[in-house]
């Protein structure tokens, strides 16, 4: 009986083009729209820093030595013209109404510094809000302080080894899938989570407030099937629903690594196809199914007590951003999985998928984030079952 | 048969239903020390204004709700105690009956079908019958959603009788119908009358209930004002018509009725 209840609940919801486009629209083109723009919105932003047009402002190069040493600075880098000011405060306020780009202030004592052989420090004005303004800036800076320090090498007669004895390399023992998980570790749970609770967002309302304001659920209870019955197969709908969003956004990922060019990377590619494994997609699943569950119970007993469906949406919406928010988790850095973190949920799934990405995770932290997560779960259907059977609760 | 002993019902007051009905009261009693059967092949009606308790008595009796104190039987069956078995024999149809927008008349019934395990070939044999008792060939296969109030009507109508009950309970079935479509619901209930099953059906219109019915009852603020058969109460009538006497009635205190 339970699953005659189920099929015709997923009918019913399968008809509902809200409930569609959350499901499983929305999701399936969230990564590839996200990704989409997010890749085009760089890539011109870095195009456009790299061409821009770059007015710098010089201050103090009274033997017209380093704008001789900008000139010579290749045009790849970027196109630029230089304009002399007389005093920095002109050139300051020029860089503020954005008439000059970079400013480069040099000490009025530079000669004697120089001569002296002395370190002389040169200044650069930006506005650091623009982009691409500070990686400019740090490039023509380089490039004046390898001249000044061949310079003065020169003059001491020396080789740069020679005052060099020692330097640092670091080498990155990690995986490439590990660096991955890291980096993109955090995004993923974050979004599946998100999709898992929208998903059964409009299900729940519709399948229980819903049912209560169009009439339904009092004729639905005169039948002679157990109320627990009833609840269970609206409940696997709402489940089904949350599962669907989920799954279909990772179809969405799928369709934007295929499909989209995210990186020319072909090592960078092969870790991701690396990763989307069944076995990722199984455990990522296993560990999804009772985090939607719990969402599902939670939200279950709100649309029960709800009399409207708008009374519904403006409890659950809210409910959300509790919910979803300590998937956040994941985009903080030195937050791991470990006995604590274990067992306050959500929090738990962010982190173990975290590391199913970065192929890290343990057994024994994969039982123990499930079964905390299933506890959870029991304890919600407990509740939705409690106010499912509350008379106040399901007649208006 | 139905039969109710001692039924009370009192609900709980919230906080906010005590601000709306300005009382410092904790409980309201909606149904008090109620008594009555109703016997197969007559149709009793169960009449009282608004907010007299007719919808929690026949919720009661649907098992929807259970009672604070006394007995409900349905054909013998204690309906406290064993609810699912009495909601085998009971169709229930209330006038605020909504139906699943987005399915189809012929899905609706076919799920009620299985809700209460009618088996294929007795549930194929009943369609036939309700479906052209109620002339429903032509939208079998369309969304409700997009059937008109009297179609809907006669979807409800197929839904609550698709098992055959042998007890079937009207909550102010004709509210808000227009004639015509009323005129379906007064031909349901003589139908079922005429099968001998037994139907109850609460109305405050007092024409419907003299068209209709063998047996009332009136309730005022849940307490049974009247109890008798529909010959008894027009033999004593101490005003010109029936809607006066049942006013009178309603109004009147018990030691003067």
């Amino acid at each position: 009986m339970i699953f005659r209840i189920f099929r015709k609940e997923l009918l019913d919801t399968l008809r509902d083009r809200r409930t569609l486009m959350t499901m499983l629209v929305i999701p399936i083109l969230a990564f590839p729209i996200i990704i989409n723009v997010f890749v085009e919105i760089s890539k011109s932003f870095e195009e456009g820093a790299d061409t821009k047009m770059m007015k710098v402002g010089i201050v103090g190069d009274h033997n017209k030595n380093y704008i001789q040493q900008l000139e010579q600075i290749p045009a790849a880098v970027g196109p630029k013209k230089i304009v002399v000011f007389k005093d920095s405060l002109t050139l300051r306020k020029a860089i503020e109404a954005d008439q000059i780009q970079l400013g480069l202030i040099i000490p009025a004592n530079e000669n004697n510094l120089r001569e002296n052989q002395q370190t002389i420090t040169i200044n650069w004005l930006l506005d650091a809000s623009e982009v691409g303004r500070s990686e400019r800036a740090a490039l023509y800076g380089s490039s004046l302080q390898a001249n000044a320090d061949a310079q003065r090498l020169q003059t001491l007669g020396l080789r740069p080894e020679q005052i060099k004895p020692l330097t640092n390399n670091t080498i990155n023992c990690a995986s490439d899938k590990k660096m991955l998980g890291q980096l993109a570790g955090g995004i993923l749970p974050y979004i599946f989570i998100a999709f898992g609770f929208i998903g059964c967002m409009y299900p729940a309302i519709d399948l229980f407030t819903g049912e209560k304001e169009r009439g339904t659920l009092e004729t639905l209870l005169t039948v002679p099937v157990a109320r627990w019955k009833i609840l269970i197969g609206k409940m696997l709908v709402v489940v089904s629903s949350g599962m669907l969003a989920a799954s279909c956004s990772l179809i969405g990922l799928f369709i934007s690594i295929e499909f989209l060019d995210l990186t020319d990377n072909q090592e960078i590619l092969k870790v991701i196809h690396g990763i989307l494994t069944p076995y990722f997609i199984g455990s990522l699943l296993a560990l999804l199914l009772p985090l939607v569950i719990f969402f599902a119970g939670v939200m279950i007993p709100i649309s029960i007590y709800a009399k409207s469906f708008k009374e519904a949406q403006s409890i659950i919406t809210p409910l959300n951003i509790v919910m979803v928010l300590p998937a956040m988790v994941g985009f903080f850095p030195g937050i791991e999985l470990n006995l604590n973190t274990a067992f306050i949920p959500v929090v738990n799934v962010v982190l173990a998928t975290k590391e199913l990405v970065a192929g890290t995770l343990s057994w024994l932290y994969f039982a123990g984030v499930f079964s905390v997560m299933c506890l959870l779960a029991t304890l919600a259907i407990v509740l939705s079952y409690k106010q499912f059977g509350k008379e106040s609760n399901i007649l208006s | 048969m139905i039969s109710v002993q001692n039924l009370n019902k009192t609900f709980t007051l919230t906080k906010q239903q005590r601000k709306e009905l300005n009382t410092n009261q904790k409980t309201a009693t909606a149904v008090q020390d109620l008594s009555f059967s109703c016997q197969p092949g007559r149709v009793f009606s169960l009449l009282g204004p608004n907010g007299a308790g007719k919808t929690t008595t026949l919720r009661m009796i649907a098992t929807l709700i259970a009672p604070t104190a006394g007995q409900i039987h349905i054909n013998g069956i204690n309906a406290l105690s064993q609810p699912q078995e009495a909601r085998k024999h009971i169709g229930f149809l209330t006038g605020s009956t909504g139906l699943y927008a987005r399915l189809t008349p012929m899905e609706v019934i076919d799920y009620y079908a299985d809700l209460y395990g009618v088996e294929k070939a007795a549930r194929e044999q009943r369609k036939e019958e309700l479906f052209s008792l109620l002339h429903m060939q032509d939208f079998l296969h369309k969304r409700i959603g997009k059937l008109s109030t009297g179609m809907k009507q006669k979807v409800s109508i197929c839904r609550t009788m698709i098992h055959d009950p042998s007890v079937v309970i009207f909550d102010e079935p004709t509210s808000g119908l227009d004639v015509i479509t009323a005129e379906n619901i007064i031909k349901l209930i003589r139908s079922c009358k005429d099968q001998g099953k037994t139907v109850i059906f609460s109305s405050h219109i007092m024409s419907e209930v003299d068209l209709l019915c063998d047996d009332l009852a009136i309730i005022h603020q849940g307490t049974l004002k009247y109890n008798g058969t529909m010959a008894d109460f027009r033999a004593n009538m101490q005003t010109a018509n029936l809607t006066e006497e049942f006013i009178r009635i309603v109004q009147a205190p018990n030691s003067q009725l």
